[in-house]
């Protein structure tokens, strides 16, 4: 698929709008579990991004990915900035200039198995990595691309019953059941910003 | 093997504690060519004077003996400097 | 020969520049030692730009051991080395430590021209 200047444009807009718009609801969701500050964190990281729209747009899709990463680094604070830019910047890394979707599965595989290490962490400890895993599955699957927003704010929701293991929520230990993580909520968010502009294309 | 012992009574108000177990370690550090071991009685457990860690550990209170022991060729000079130390109060300043 | 530096990163500026006086006034002044902490609103928190610079504030040949508090500090941290100039990236490790007990310790050991990887195990000694 060619994603030209204007459409990388949109992408980076798009996905930037979402995430700003429910910083409140992510911060909601953080209050329960974590320490409040992932709405907050992500709007600055995303802010900062949107600024930057003209000039990473106009860079490679590679490039463009990479740039975005490493904004999100820079800005986020907290751990959501680390790990959301390791997954920009592995997608950067991975996918070529005019990705299949075939290229597009493998280049979040990289970017799953990149921030699995970045945070020590794995499926099913209540992160956004149970997000990405079933996306991912689903991808290999040949599953048709349309269906993916559903099936990633359904895997969301399913992080409601899990226990969390890593980060801030863990210290709550049982108590961290019953709360959506929003690390995953944010993910569902941003890939259905990512096929709503790709789908509208 | 250890050639030099000394035991010396810890007379500083707080003991052994986190700040002198750092000047302890730092100062037997600066013998490289020694081997130092202390212990809080005659038969051990002996441990390893510069590991801060094992030190501040210890938890050696005013009034123990610290028995040190060390060798090489810096034992004696290690020896004499680490047991002044202790008898200086390891320099804390009493207010 | 130089010593190896010493990083401490605290959500809390208040927790790492305290954690940093400590070592200055326990260990003294032959370790290269900076801090940092907080997020750039005023707020708890750690950001990997602060993390850079202060691995570049307590550079040393010998490399740098860190010394961090909470989760997002450890994995900044981990993403400040991978951004570091090729040739310092393997020179800097985050120690499984307490940090200030940590911070200390490490100090001591660096103090005594130990290597990295010494400094380094010495900090985890404390780590059951």
């Amino acid at each position: 698929m060619h994603i030209d200047e204007a459409l990388r444009k949109r992408l980076i807009q798009t996905v930037a709008e979402t995430v700003i718009a429910h910083a409140e609801d992510l911060t909601e969701l953080d209050q329960a579990i974590g320490d409040g500050d992932h709405g907050l964190n992500m709007r600055r990281g995303f802010e900062a991004v949107l600024a930057d729209r003209d000039k990473i747009a106009a860079q490679s899709l590679p490039k463009a990915l990479h740039a975005v990463g490493m904004t999100l680094v820079m800005k986020v604070g907290g751990a959501s900035g680390p790990l959301y830019g390791t997954l920009f910047m592995q997608l950067g890394k991975s996918i070529p200039d005019e990705p299949t979707l075939a290229d597009a599965t493998e280049a979040l595989a990289a970017a799953f198995g990149a921030v699995k290490m970045r945070g020590k962490s794995d499926v099913g400890a209540k992160t956004m990595l149970d997000v990405i895993a079933p996306v991912l599955a689903a991808l290999r699957d040949g599953a048709d691309p349309r269906g993916l927003p559903a099936l990633a704010d359904a895997a969301a929701a399913a992080t409601k019953p899990m226990r969390a293991v890593r980060g801030r929520a863990s210290f709550l230990g049982d108590r961290s059941i019953g709360h959506i993580d929003p690390g995953a909520r944010s993910t569902a968010l941003i890939l259905r910003a990512i096929c709503d502009t790709l789908g509208a294309a | 093997m250890s050639e030099h012992a000394a035991s010396v009574e810890i007379t500083n108000p707080t003991g052994l504690h986190a700040r002198p177990a750092v000047k302890l370690t730092k100062l037997a550090k600066t013998f490289a060519d020694a081997t130092v071991q202390v212990a809080l009685a005659e038969g051990g457990p002996w441990i390893d004077a510069k590991s801060v860690v094992k030190i501040m550990a210890l938890k050696a209170g005013r009034g123990a003996f610290l028995h040190i022991r060390a060798g090489g060729a810096q034992g004696a000079e290690a020896l004499a400097a680490l047991a002044a130390l202790v008898r200086r109060d390891f320099d804390e300043t009493h207010v | 020969m130089s010593n190896v530096g010493i990083v401490i990163v605290s959500h809390s500026p208040d927790v790492a520049k305290g954690a940093a006086d400590m070592v200055r006034q326990m260990v003294g002044e032959e370790v290269p030692l900076a801090w940092c902490g907080g997020n750039a609103d005023g707020g708890l928190g750690t950001q990997v730009q602060d993390i850079l610079d202060a691995i570049d504030r307590a550079w040393s040949e010998a490399g740098v051991a860190i010394l961090v508090d909470l989760g997002g500090a450890e994995t900044n941290s981990d993403m400040a080395i991978e951004l570091l100039p090729e040739e310092r990236r393997d020179r800097v490790v985050v120690c499984n430590a307490p940090v200030v007990e940590g911070a200390v310790v490490a100090a001591t050991e660096a103090s005594g021209g130990s290597p990295l990887a010494v400094v380094r195990a010495t900090a985890e000694e404390l780590s059951p």
